[in-house]
């Protein structure tokens, strides 16, 4: 084991790399569990959105085509969330469930029928990776974050943005208001069923954005079940990051790095033991359960969390 | 106390209380209509993709049907898909019963798997009918084991049970790989796919068909471990003091706190439980099926059990019934996609839509029943 295997620059970059996705989900479960509805449908969003932006990018070879559909692809699966949890009331997460097996089934059917075995084609338009030309003299910062995807950039400017939109302008303000304390929110005039349906239609977006990441920024093709549970480590890496965009990034390094490590380790011994590489991929899972539990930091979901509501007087 | 309410969807409380095995069937065949209409609905909507992607439906369904139960073997193969289903099932009905969501019925399964396969390679020299009480001891152990853990950040710490589960299932997915690529329990010489020592033979269950009735068939002794199971559920949720207070705590934990039951050491004791039956699953796959565990086997078991749970009705047989359907789309999904060329993941549409008919269903009955009723399965957290 070396310094370079576990904080050289090529491991920094996959940190990021490997956080967009997460982060772009924990965003989205961020948008949507402050407004009150619990979306674990982002791994069905995420995926539809791979898939979707792959088979448009391979229809039209227009990329902004193919990143509009991923997009649409999440947000549609999102609004089946929206009219089960917030229109009908359903269960929530049996809801979500539904969708992420439907998400799963439905890519891999027509992944099937339209590819056959033979895979996506090997041609499609991509999204590029931004170049940062003026940091290539500059040593580390040049190799971690000089040759990034244009989405890693996006997804952070979409932290910053939403960070600034949940907790300093007057529409997070009553967000947040619906996903605490809905009754009062709607006493002052804020649609809580209008807000709940743009939460829940935001995250599927969101998810979906780290879907087109994946199959359209760096794998360049879709395989079936490719999202291989980011959605679900992006519901944790929210919840590590107790329910702020902010803390979701941060989590979101924090798993990714892991999963860097899991890579740069592969092999590596220390004093003649191997180490045990894969039990890596568990912290993200182990993490959260502590943190949920009380015993790193604190966290505390939105108090109307994942209860329908229903307007007075409606009954 | 609002995290010990109980979920809104078929969750306990459907039906009267403390049915004989007679009632419980009249109630399931009286109360049939929505799982059914579900299931309708799914395969209509199941046919419109099939049509949408140009081929035909009924095409497509009578493949499937011939597939699950064409021939005696497809009977056989469709069964021994229904067993692992009806042990998961009843892992996620006992915990609805009791007002908690197990969505971890997966890794519970697996965690069985992996203690069953430990022991059965471990003392494989023993003679059968020692270490068959042994590895069926351990499955179960191993399941409750990780149930339980479930249990008691419920109980102790609030946490709720949906995301402890989710973040279980693929806590021991990580730890398979470890287990089964390069750590203590991988194989010397296993070729291809990580895997486990073989079990030793009298960790086998035996097939029960012999060949000259079905040739090669795989149906195993472990449908008798499924069938005592389902009477198990059955004896201990309506026969016994314990299942009693399950249940009364699934109908209303503050009430039962009242009359003098725990509800936190209830869930605890319900978390295990439940992991114990998807561990005896687990358990199950490796005597009966595999002979070993195979790293990422049994892909979705233990998801498509909350369905099965659900369509169930969380009744003993609505979910042996809800098992064989699953277990019908699973193996007949293979042969639709071999012989009428359509993919077998069609067959995953329809369960999701099953599922999703099901969570709006019981809304929109809640809706014109009672409006001020139940609270839904609490916040993700």
């Amino acid at each position: 084991m070396t310094w370079e295997m576990l904080v050289g620059a090529s491991v920094l970059a996959a940190t990021l790399r490997l956080a967009t996705p997460i982060a772009l989900a924990a965003l989205g479960g961020t948008m949507s569990e402050r407004s009150g509805v619990v979306n674990i449908a982002l791994e069905g969003s995420m995926l539809v959105g791979c898939f979707f932006g792959v088979v448009v990018a391979d229809r039209s070879h227009n990329i902004w085509l193919a990143l509009a559909a991923a997009l649409l692809a999440g947000l549609l699966l999102a609004a089946l969330h929206a009219y089960a949890s917030i229109t009908l009331r359903a269960d929530q997460i049996v809801s979500g469930m539904a969708l992420n097996i439907l998400a799963l089934g439905l890519t891999t059917y027509l992944d099937y029928e339209m590819y056959g075995t033979t895979g996506t084609p090997s041609d499609l338009v991509a999204v590029p990776d931004l170049h940062l030309t003026f940091l290539n003299g500059i040593p580390y910062v040049g190799t971690a974050i000089g040759d990034q995807n244009w989405i890693v950039w996006v997804g952070l400017l979409l932290v910053a943005a939403l960070q600034v939109f949940l907790f300093r302008t007057v529409l997070g303000l009553r967000w947040r208001a619906v996903g605490e304390h809905p009754r009062a929110a709607e006493t002052v005039g804020v649609n809580v069923r209008r807000m709940r349906y743009a939460a829940v239609l935001a995250s599927g977006a969101l998810a979906a954005l780290g879907g087109a990441y994946l199959s359209l920024g760096v794998a360049h093709s879709f395989t079936d079940g490719m999202t291989g549970g980011r959605g679900f480590i992006g519901l944790a890496a929210m919840i590590f990051g107790r329910w702020t965009p902010v803390g979701a990034l941060g989590a979101s390094l924090i798993f990714g790095y892991g999963n860097a490590l899991s890579t740069s380790l592969q092999g590596a011994t220390v004093g003649g033991v191997r180490l045990p590489v894969q039990l890596l991929g568990t912290l993200p899972y182990i993490l959260t359960i502590l943190a949920v539990a009380g015993f790193v930091g604190r966290s505390r979901a939105p108090a109307a969390d994942g209860l329908p509501y229903e307007t007075e007087g409606h009954a | 106390m609002t995290q010990l309410q109980q979920p809104a969807t078929t969750g306990p409380g459907t039906e009267s209380p403390a049915p004989s095995v007679g009632q419980l069937t009249f109630q399931w065949a009286a109360g049939p209509a929505i799982p059914v209409l579900s299931v309708a609905i799914a395969l209509v909507i199941g046919a419109v993709f099939v049509l949408l992607s140009g081929n035909d439906p009924v095409a497509a369904y009578s493949a499937l049907v011939q597939g699950a139960f064409g021939t005696p073997y497809d009977i056989t193969e469709t069964l021994v898909s229904a067993i692992p289903l009806v042990l998961t099932g009843l892992a996620v009905a006992v915990a609805f019963r009791t007002g908690l969501f197990n969505i971890g019925a997966q890794g519970q399964l697996l965690v069985g798997a992996l203690a069953a396969g430990w022991a059965g390679a471990q003392f494989a020299t023993l003679p059968g009918f020692l270490l068959m009480p042994i590895v069926i001891l351990l499955g179960i152990t191993g399941g409750a084991f990780y149930g339980g853990i479930v249990g008691l950040l419920k109980a102790l710490r609030g946490v709720n049970e949906v995301i402890t589960t989710i973040m279980l299932n693929y806590t021991i997915v990580f730890v398979m790989h470890w287990l089964l690529q390069a750590g203590p329990m991988t194989a010397q010489n296993a070729f291809g796919t990580p895997a486990s020592t073989p079990i030793g033979a009298g960790a086998r269950l035996p097939v029960i068909i012999p060949n000259e009735l079905v040739l090669f068939s795989r149906l195993h002794a472990g449908i008798f471990l499924a069938a005592l199971a389902v009477v198990v559920f059955w004896f201990l949720l309506w026969r016994t003091p314990l299942g009693y207070q399950l249940r009364a705590v699934g109908l209303g934990a503050r009430a039962a706190a009242q009359a003098g039951i725990d509800p936190a050491l209830h869930m605890v004791l319900v978390m295990a439980i439940a992991g114990g039956f998807a561990g005896l699953g687990g358990m199950i796959e490796v005597s009966g099926v595999f002979g070993r565990v195979y790293d990422g086997f049994s892909s979705s078991y233990g998801f498509d059990a909350i369905a099965v749970a659900l369509l169930g009705k969380n009744s003993p047989l609505g979910i042996v019934f809800a098992a064989l359907l699953f277990g019908a789309f699973v193996h007949g999904g293979a042969y639709m996609q071999s012989h009428a060329g359509i993919s077998s993941n069609l067959v995953a549409i329809i369960q999701a839509f099953v599922l999703f008919v099901i969570a709006a269903e019981t809304l929109v009955r809640s809706l014109t029943r009672r409006r001020h009723g139940r609270k839904p399965v609490e916040a993700i957290a």
